[in-house]
């Protein structure tokens, strides 16, 4: 048993006790570390937690793989074959002090430290395979048994282990989140998108080139004081309501900040609610024309569902419109006038039939306002001797008489029915609608009233007041005075009027009123506006107005906490009106003096009561908080530590309610089970076998959602988690799906495939000379990194096949990347206006422009160009490395550079330089693998550009020699080698990368036939992408966690 | 008060109790922020800005200077500054572009430290203000990075012009959008000074964080535990440094003490509001004085009232409340506000000059400033600003001055041009800042 430490982290690998190997048994351990966790030696429980479905799989999987060859009989081989030729080859150079390419090959002195160390022995099998190593001028060169020799060891050792751990978990390590991951789970967890993380540094990529493993991911005293402040700056974006929390978009801890909040959420809801008449009512004449016919949901309710309009306003209208009169010969009146019009709207639904509906309709609408409008009633200022006319309480008197107007008849504040009935209100010249609106005589005079009643009943002047100016000053005056959203309309003080009554009483059914209720309920809690309208008012009745400037109220004072107390509000009411009445106000004023005081200590003392009433929903909404936070139910301890912390906070630090609620979130956030992932083990009923148990639901959950979308589960994973329904295989897969279809996967495509591909950063990319391509700019910059990313999601999204990452003749751009492409701008216009709202479209046939497909996108060629040339090199060691998965050992230190322009190269080409590179034999072994993969790009300058010569003036050449020895030019002739040569390179590296990524580990020698299976499951599936992610997450290593043997720990 | 930048603790409302010890500067040890210098090292003083604000401009015929130095001949209004006049300078002409020609007050206020355009309705957007910037310089260095005071209640609300009256009420802004709260009350103040609340309400967290990890430990495997002792040992890491530097804090004033040493201590200030403006005001000098003392704070503003403030003074036997009188600017009552206001800040001015510092004094190393929306009130005429400097920022501002810019060019005469040069001087260079990339020619 090995164990092998490096720096603080335990890297733990699958071992076995040669000594005590029976051949034949599949036997496997997860080792941990010998002081800790003596391993027991029971048989490999694995199978028996495998879907049954899915065990057949693997049991024919296994039956089919080639039997292992003994560890004794592989021992005696390497001891007595392989080492003798290595010592002979290859340790002279591949040693412990020169250990060229960084590889020492004489460390291993047996299999098991071969199988330890595997990752340097695939290498051997790369270099051997590939017949590069010895490179052509060692002194002896190994004979074609020889390297068989070693290579089919290599590859039996390979198997041989693979089998044996084969679905072996591995070690998972417990990991903090990483950057995105904070970022987005705090997206998730609060509805907001702060990204507290953006301070963090970057983090480190594992093994396997990801962030996301515990293998990279550290912790350290600074980035801890970043996590504190970040979880500040969360706990700043919380407001406390009634109902328990909510997060704002913005701090919400000064009151113009928390003001804004409120405010903004109320406008919101208002802008949602369509009060078009004209939408309405075509949603009537479509359901008087509706088709009866069977099969049909033709309904009122669905059809106003269909067009966004309110069901019962729709109701109401009908029954408005096509209720019955018994004699229609006599009335008159707006209604008489409307269902006249009604009854003239065409039948039948042809498109004609349409169109003039849409020209009666608007001359129905145009009759209802013209005649609305000279319905509503002045109301005159509400004045009182010495009292300044914007002071509130008369302020907000003028505000009730509008509300009271909103739907009522005002007869006697409004001129006679001949004075008011002089215009015909858009209504065609003696049509049978305006002689309905003829000044009745006296025998209809009644009817006609009642119909006027009505009509302001069901038409109100307004539905909602969203912005007010100052209501007591000419309107004309003030009209500038926009965006004053719900203000009450005083001068220079603040104060919110809500004036939306025809709203709730006409359109909202009973949850949206109560919906809005509630945000106006918690704009007065969150902000404290009634408190600080009231401030305004003292202040303003002082200094604006000179009404409360003697002394007797002097002890009122705006800045005061404790003007808002009972008996404060009644001291300054009595005195207020008492000297209101000694200077002669009228009976109105003194009582809207009266009500304003009243109301405003009401207001007061509910909220009060609220306050205090609501702290423990609030503490309750914490405890849900954590539940969400941690990702899993809280245990009993977990819930009583945070509410201990609560009142420990309350009681011995003496924070006030709300920074007491303020700090608990903070604690949650900073606690280890929010922050990190870590894998519980399941509850002690399960049994636990070899150090392998089936992951816990919430894990399970947590591991699916981190992949796919690098955040927290959801609602519903968590549901299916707690109802035990995620171990169901169907479920898992459906989950997978709809995972990988949701928004949240673009997270997923930008980790890993910016890890896997390496353009994460390059919205940092500074390498391009913007003074020599004036063209690269942010905006190109930002476009060209997007491109995989749209890609990939597309792919995704289509369930296409993975070799359309190679071989696609299409791509994405946006206006901007097309022109970079070269794409004419009236193709660029046509395409962008039409599908994205983003401005992003494909690009087919994208051969035209050179493009398709991963391999030739700007980002890519760009990325690996240092600057005033292209490098060949580094193009192709990406296309080697990132796509065929090939590992090419780092240069030797002492490589001359190439000149930073290729202007300045002198007579040679770059190619001609990178030839002369080659003809050095220890050089030529990674380059004759590297060069021809970037030279074909030669096409593409340094910013990725088409281009016909370089920057000094040569001919540009895109031809090579590939490590087939076969020539060919330009991303075809590379395809042609991938797809004849590389192909199985391509998909290995991708399931590799993929399952590297899922697990969120390095991999090891036991996923070798999870890999095969993946690879075999593309394969018998055109290659479809989904498919594979569906092998991942039903596999056992994915599902299955290692944890300690029982009693050992 | 608070920190400027968001992302940093903020302020805290522990209510703290009693009286706090403070620190002193003392030669042999000087404690300045996170660092701690002892043996023959004489750390260098650290510089601060403060600025006090007052509303609706100042009475023009008593507001001037003329000379120099010690024979400086001082206005009416400026009688108060007459001991210090030499560390003090006499600064007129200067403007902020974006605070004429939009309306009156909150658009000639809510932009006095940024020189950012305004945007009017609801929504509100102007600029990060100058003090912010310094405080998120020197966001690490002490422990409150900015103390944000007012002698006024913040209000919303809008104009005639139809800016927010959230203007009017912050010259202080974090970024474009959000002021920086604004602490009213001084006995909160003071908790936020001297009850390091930001570092204990982290504390408090951090003890229960670790014994979070502590019991997640035990539940998991060896090798994850590694993982959370990792955590857990960042955490410990970070409670330990600030447990240290509040006993290096406590040390310093053992040693001061056993020195005999006078220590400037100052009494918590009583909870609630002053009933008195001149005691509330007084307090608020007081602890812009004791926070840069003991270099809890760098970067201070005052906000000794709104702009359109209602504050009113019947012990200046003035009746009509602040903003009404500054429509007779140029009457005895509004001499006597002006006059009053300058003693504030005198006030704080000679405080600092009395705390002595190694061979100077606070005030030799700090940079006061003092202004006001206009320069007339009854015209609302903010086409130049009345501006004192007082302190010589560690002789990096000659004083003693009287500066006279009306005669310059627009572009020579910018506010924000006198912030560069401001900022510049305490180590916070910048390309271009508000309306301006250029410093203030002269100064």
């Amino acid at each position: 048993m090995f164990v092998a430490l490096r720096g603080q982290i335990c890297r733990l690998l699958y071992s076995f006790d040669t000594e005590r190997h029976r051949p034949g048994s599949f036997r496997m351990k997860c080792l941990l570390p010998r002081l800790n966790f003596p391993p027991t030696d029971a048989p490999m429980p694995l199978l028996r937690f495998l879907p049954s479905v899915l065990m057949l799989g693997w049991m024919i999987l296994l039956a089919n793989s080639s039997p292992a060859q003994s560890n004794d009989v592989l021992d005696n081989q390497f001891r007595d074959v392989v080492q003798p030729i290595l010592r002979e080859h290859c340790w002279q150079c591949h040693n412990a002090e020169t250990g060229e390419g960084d590889l020492d090959l004489s460390a291993d002195d047996d299999v098991a430290a071969v199988i330890q160390n595997f990752r340097r022995w695939t290498v051997v099998l790369d270099r051997l395979k590939t017949g590069d190593m010895p490179p052509e001028d060692a002194e002896q060169q190994l004979t074609a048994e020889q390297r068989a020799a070693v290579s089919d060891w290599i590859e039996s050792l390979k198997n041989a282990e693979a089998e044996r751990t084969n679905g072996d978990p591995g070690i998972v390590l417990a990991r903090r989140l990483s950057s995105s991951e904070y970022d987005h789970t705090i997206r998730d967890l609060t509805g907001v998108d702060i990204r507290p993380a953006a301070e963090f540094p970057i983090d480190p990529a594992n093994e396997a080139g990801f962030d996301n493993s515990g293998e990279s991911l550290v912790m350290s005293p600074a980035l801890l004081r970043k996590y504190l402040q970040a979880t500040r700056t969360v706990a700043d974006h919380m407001a406390i309501t009634p109902t328990g929390l909510a997060f704002a978009p913005h701090p919400v801890i000064t009151p113009t900040d928390r003001d804004k909040f409120c405010v903004n959420r109320i406008i919101e809801f208002y802008s949602q609610q369509n009060t078009s008449y004209e939408d309405f009512l075509f949603v009537l004449w479509r359901y008087r024309n509706r088709n009866t016919s069977a099969g049909y949901d033709d309904s009122l309710a669905s059809l106003a569902r269909q067009a966004g309009v309110s069901e019962r306003y729709c109701q109401t209208l009908w029954e408005l419109l096509e209720a019955p009169t018994p004699d229609m010969t006599n009335a008159s009146g707006p209604i008489t006038a409307l269902r006249v019009l009604w009854r003239q709207l065409p039948e039948g639904t042809k498109v004609d039939d349409r169109v003039r509906a849409h020209f009666g309709i608007t001359q129905m609408v145009e009759f209802i306002r013209m005649l609305r409008q000279t319905l509503v009633p002045e109301v005159p200022n509400l004045t009182a001797p010495e009292i300044h006319s914007g002071s509130q309480a008369l302020v907000l008197w003028k505000n009730r008489q509008f509300v009271a107007n909103r739907q009522r008849y005002a007869e006697t504040e409004l001129p006679s029915l001949t004075e008011l009935l002089t215009s015909d209100f858009g209504l065609v010249k003696d049509s049978e609608a305006a002689a309905a609106m003829r000044v009745p005589d006296d025998e209809n005079r009644d009817a006609f009233v009642e119909e006027l009643r009505r009509f302001c009943e069901v038409f109100p002047d307004q539905f909602v007041v969203t912005e007010r100016a100052r209501v007591y000053l000419d309107p004309k005056q003030e009209v500038k005075l926009t965006g004053r959203f719900l203000s009450a309309g005083f001068h220079s003080q603040m104060g919110y009027f809500r004036d939306d009554a025809p709203l709730c009483n006409l359109i909202l059914d009973e949850s949206q009123r109560q919906q809005l209720d509630q945000i106006w309920l918690e704009l007065d809690f969150v902000s404290a506006a009634p408190m600080r309208q009231y401030a305004g008012f003292i202040w303003f009745d002082r200094t604006d107005s000179a009404f409360m400037r003697d002394r007797e109220f002097d002890r009122y004072r705006a800045e005061d906490k404790d003007n808002i107390s009972e008996e404060k509000v009644r001291g300054l009411s009595n005195a207020y009106q008492a000297k209101a009445k000694l200077l002669g106000a009228s009976k109105d004023a003194l009582a809207a003096i009266q009500f304003y005081f009243d109301d405003m200590s009401k207001t007061f003392r509910r909220l009060e009561t609220l306050k205090i009433e609501s702290e423990a929903v609030q503490l309750e909404a914490v405890v849900r908080f954590a539940q969400r936070a941690y990702r899993r139910p809280l245990s009993k301890v977990d819930r009583n530590t945070i509410l201990a912390f609560y009142q420990s906070l309350r009681h011995d630090d003496g924070l006030v309610h709300e920074d007491a609620i303020r700090d608990s979130i903070i604690r949650i956030l900073m606690s280890p089970q929010f922050c990190y992932r870590v894998s519980l083990p399941s509850d002690r009923s399960v049994h636990v076998e070899n150090g392998i148990a089936p992951l816990d639901a919430f894990s399970l959950a947590s591991r699916l959602s981190y992949f796919l979308w690098s955040s927290m589960p959801d609602d519903e994973l968590l549901s299916l988690a707690a109802s035990g329904a995620l171990s169901d295989p169907e479920v898992l897969r459906a989950q997978t799906l709809r995972m990988l279809h949701d928004e949240r996967a673009e997270d997923f495509v930008i980790n890993f495939a910016g890890n896997w591909l390496d353009f994460r950063h390059f919205d940092q990319h500074n390498g391009v000379d913007r003074n020599r391509f004036p063209t690269f700019t942010d905006e190109l910059r930002q476009a060209m990194r997007r491109e995989p990313i749209e890609f990939f999601r597309d792919l995704l999204q289509q369930d296409g096949s993975v070799l359309d990452f190679l071989y696609a003749d299409h791509t994405f751009v946006n206006p901007a990347l097309a022109k970079h492409y070269g794409v004419d701008d009236e193709t660029i216009r046509q395409a962008s206006s039409s599908e994205h709202p983003s401005n992003w479209f494909r690009l087919s046939d994208a051969h035209q422009y050179k493009r398709g497909g991963l391999l030739p996108m700007a980002v890519f060629l760009t990325t690996n160009s240092p600057g005033l040339r292209t490098s060949p090199v580094k193009r192709g060691n990406w296309v080697v490395q990132r796509i065929l998965g090939e590992h090419v050992p780092p240069p030797p230190a002492a490589v001359p550079e190439l000149p930073a322009d290729e202007s300045l190269l002198g007579e040679l080409t770059l190619r001609e330089t990178l030839a002369r590179h080659r003809e050095h034999p220890s050089c030529a072994g990674c380059h004759e693998r590297i060069d021809s993969m970037g030279l074909v790009f030669e096409g593409f300058g340094p910013i990725g550009e088409m281009r016909d010569a370089d920057l000094g003036g040569r001919d540009v050449d895109d031809t090579a020699v590939f490590p087939d020895d076969v020539a060919g030019g330009g991303l075809d002739g590379l395809r042609d080698y991938i797809r004849r040569a590389r192909q199985d390179d391509f998909v290995d590296n991708l399931c590799r990368q993929l399952l590297a990524y899922g697990l969120g580990r390095t991999l090891q020698l036991s996923d070798e036939l999870l890999i095969q299976q993946m690879k075999t499951q593309l394969a018998g599936n055109d290659h479809r992408f989904v498919s594979i992610f569906e092998t991942i997450v039903s596999s056992p290593a994915f599902l299955n966690q290692c944890v300690p043997s029982q009693g050992t720990d | 008060m608070k920190p400027s930048n968001p992302k940093v603790a903020r302020r805290t409302l522990l209510r703290g109790a009693g009286v706090a010890m403070t620190l002193p500067w003392l030669e042999s040890i000087a404690v300045w922020g996170h660092e701690t210098v002892t043996g023959n090292d004489v750390a260098a003083s650290p510089k601060r800005f403060a600025a006090l604000f007052m509303g609706c401009g100042i009475n023009r015929n008593h507001w001037w200077a003329r000379g120099s130095g010690k024979d400086m001949e001082l206005g009416k209004s400026l009688a108060p500054l007459e001991s210090i006049k030499h560390k003090m300078n006499f600064i007129t002409g200067l403007f902020n572009e974006n605070a004429t020609g939009v309306g009156i007050h909150p658009g000639q206020t809510g932009n006095i430290l940024s020189g950012a355009s305004l945007k009017k309705g609801s929504e509100l957007r102007g600029d990060i203000s100058m003090d912010q910037v310094l405080a998120n310089h020197f966001q690490d260095q002490t422990a409150v990075p900015s103390l944000v005071l007012g002698c006024e209640q913040p209000v919303t609300g809008y104009h005639e012009t139809n800016f927010s009256m959230a203007y009017s009420s912050h010259i202080s802004w974090q970024n474009a959008t959000s002021p920086v709260p604004m602490e009213v009350y001084p006995s909160l103040a003071f908790d936020a000074l001297f009850d390091n609340q930001g570092s204990r309400r982290n504390e408090s967290i951090l003890d229960r964080v670790s014994e979070d990890a502590v019991a997640l430990s035990r539940r998991v495997s060896a090798a994850d535990r590694a993982k959370l002792d990792e955590y857990l040992s960042s955490v410990r890491e970070v409670e330990k440094r600030a447990a240290s530097m509040r006993a290096s804090h406590a040390k310093a004033a053992t040693r001061a003490l056993d020195h005999g040493k006078p220590i400037q201590a100052m009494k918590r200030p009583d909870d609630g509001l002053p009933e008195d403006i001149r005691e509330h005001m007084q307090l608020m000098c007081d602890l812009v004085a004791i926070g840069f003392q003991t270099d809890k704070s760098r970067v201070a503003t005052l906000l000794l009232n709104r702009d359109l403030s209602g504050l009113f003074y019947p012990f200046l036997n003035v009746d009509s409340t602040h903003h009404s009188a500054s429509h007779s600017d140029t009457s005895d009552a509004y001499e006597r506000i002006s006059r009053y206001y300058c003693s504030q800040y005198a006030y704080l001015a000679m405080k600092l000059d009395s705390m002595q510092e190694g061979d100077s004094t606070v005030l030799d190393h700090s940079c006061l400033l003092f202004l006001s929306s206009m320069w007339s009130g009854n015209a609302h005429d903010s086409s130049k600003l009345p501006v004192l400097l007082t302190g010589g920022l560690s002789g990096e501002l000659q004083t003693g001055r009287v500066l006279d810019y009306l005669d310059k060019d627009d572009e020579d005469r910018r506010m924000c041009s006198l912030y560069l040069s401001i900022m510049d001087r305490m180590g916070v260079s910048l390309e271009r800042f508000g309306d301006t990339d250029q410093r203030l020619a002269g100064i």
